[in-house]
């Protein structure tokens, strides 16, 4: 269940390293209430306004009370504050922002697919079409394992299939022809590039790509979240939109014209 | 007691509060963040508006600079037919003067557009012009007189900071009721994909320009309001603008980066503007 954004102070409750790769649960029951798969969270990092954006992040998991963010080696200063971060300290959150994914009713089978560090954002729908004791199958391309989701995160109910550029198993073309027919309706989060690609195997795999069956995460940076600052302007839906009102997940047919 | 921004128009613009929202900064009124709401501000000026629709830049438009951001949207916005049509209820119901924000692509379209005004009547309390960075006086002289003979609106002129001084009184005699100072310098810098924007620089790092720009129009008397628009981030901010010569500020990046913020700058500015006040 989703609602209207609220700005927040969260805690941050607890930090996991996994090699250069941080995650951080933040303690924040009104945001984590109102939060849904999908949806963006703006969050202030630093002390002062330095730097004086908000950092734009997709929830890897959602509870009643708190959320998680992924924090993927990078050199990006705000990223870099919340590295250091201690325990207890509080953030400043804004969010949730725009539209998440919505599984369909009437669906039985959902297939996710993710590309690289993107892939991480489908966790929370991952989880809740499984709660739903939906069949659920995760597909992720990814450029080396240190990217990879580690099965033991996923509900054992889950079929994962993971590729690895760098390992020598190539992209998830291989998988398309089995999975796409498999599929009552894709959830997707990578690069643009992954969408033409997913679009292209969705037309040869079930002739056509079919409103309603490809939900995808487009990759924007948000200013305001509110559509005020018109900074997260995207050439979707047949206009230039607004991601943080139409979006951030858009059907693939407004992301990739079917021609 | 109010705060009047035209008091040589006989319309007049009242403000309960000097805190004004900044161009843009609600959208057109339609887009209020988590905990500020119209009560908040003693007006708000809307997003820019031209004759027709404009599709802006193309993505990417942002790039974060040390202590600010650059947004260059290009002017998209809906046009004036549909901003119109979409917006003149919600203007007349919101509860606080909204003052529209006009742009103009070719010249003539702002008169065009204030004529179609008075017509309309979409319940807007005034307009605010800005002046383009590369004017010369000829031209700002020319297109808001015509913006004044088409209309008794109270008339915003927006300066750019920089030109400030340069260009206030002949926006004055052209007909402005009050000026505002001011939109920050252009800048250039590259988006995180590396596509260099141009825009005018935002964020607390615009602040030290409005200063200098409204330290030298108060420095002129032009017997005009001056409003501080660009940077102001705290109360102190606000109220340092205020003795400083401005009868009121605009704040957008704060209402975008912080609505907490915001609404804090908001309240202890009205504080302190109704404690010193007569009927304080």
């Amino acid at each position: 269940m989703t609602g209207g954004m609220v700005q927040t102070r969260a805690t941050l409750v607890e930090r996991r390293v996994i090699g250069a790769v941080h995650e951080l649960r933040l303690h924040d029951p009104r945001l984590a209430a109102r939060l849904g798969a999908g949806q963006a969270v703006l969050v202030r990092t630093g002390w002062g306004m330095i730097p004086y954006l908000r950092r734009s992040f997709y929830p890897i998991a959602i509870a009643a009370d708190s959320w998680v963010l992924r924090l993927p080696p990078d050199g990006d200063l705000g990223h870099a504050w919340l590295r250091l971060a201690p325990e207890g300290s509080e953030l400043d959150c804004l969010g949730p922002v725009g539209i998440g994914f919505r599984l369909p009713d009437g669906v039985r089978r959902v297939l996710a697919l993710g590309e690289g560090e993107a892939a991480w954002t489908l966790l929370p729908v991952v989880v809740e079409a499984d709660a739903f004791q939906l069949a659920v199958a995760l597909a992720a391309e990814v450029i080396t394992p240190r990217q990879a989701i580690p099965p033991a995160r996923l509900p054992a109910a889950v079929e994962y299939r993971l590729t690895t550029v760098e390992g020598g198993r190539g992209r998830l073309d291989a998988f398309w022809a089995e999975l796409l027919p498999w599929a009552d309706v894709v959830v997707a989060a990578g690069s643009l590039a992954f969408y033409r690609r997913l679009a292209e195997a969705i037309r040869e795999h079930r002739f056509v790509i079919t409103r309603g069956f490809a939900q995808v995460l487009y990759p924007a940076t948000f200013l305001c979240g509110t559509g005020a600052c018109l900074a997260c302007v995207a050439d979707v839906a047949g206009g230039r939109r607004r991601v943080c009102l139409r979006g951030p997940v858009f059907d693939l047919t407004d992301v990739v014209s079917d021609r | 007691m109010p705060i009047e921004l035209a008091p040589r128009n006989k319309r007049g613009l009242p403000l309960r509060s000097p805190v004004m929202a900044g161009s843009g900064a609600v959208g057109y009124g339609d887009c209020w963040p988590p905990g500020l709401d119209p009560r908040a501000f003693g007006a708000i000026v809307t997003a820019g508006v031209t004759m027709r629709p404009r599709s802006g830049r193309e993505p990417p438009r942002l790039a974060e600079l040390p202590l600010g951001f650059l947004l260059a949207t290009g002017d998209h916005n809906p046009g004036y037919r549909r901003v119109v049509a979409q917006y003149a209820e919600l203007w007349r119901r919101l509860g606080v003067p909204v003052i529209l924000s006009l742009l103009g692509a070719e010249p003539g379209d702002r008169a065009w557009m204030a004529t179609r005004l008075e017509e309309d009547d979409p319940g807007i309390a005034g307009i605010e012009l800005p002046v383009p960075e590369d004017v010369n006086l000829g031209e700002a002289s020319a297109f808001i007189a015509a913006v004044r003979r088409a209309t008794t609106l109270p008339l915003l002129v927006r300066l750019p900071a920089t030109r400030a001084a340069h260009l206030a009184e002949t926006c004055v005699v052209a007909g402005a009721d009050a000026l505002v100072i001011g939109t920050p310098p252009p800048v250039v810098y590259p988006a995180p994909d590396g596509t260099p924007l141009e825009g005018p620089l935002a964020g607390p790092t615009a602040l030290p320009f409005t200063l200098r720009g409204l330290r030298a129009v108060a420095a002129l008397h032009l017997d005009v309001p001056l409003i501080a628009s660009g940077g102001i981030q705290k109360a102190e901010d606000a109220l340092l603008c205020l003795r400083w010569g401005a009868v009121a500020v605009q704040i957008r990046s704060l209402v975008w980066t912080d609505p907490a913020a915001a609404m804090h700058v908001a309240e202890s500015v009205h504080a302190a503007f109704a404690a010193d006040s007569p009927e304080g």
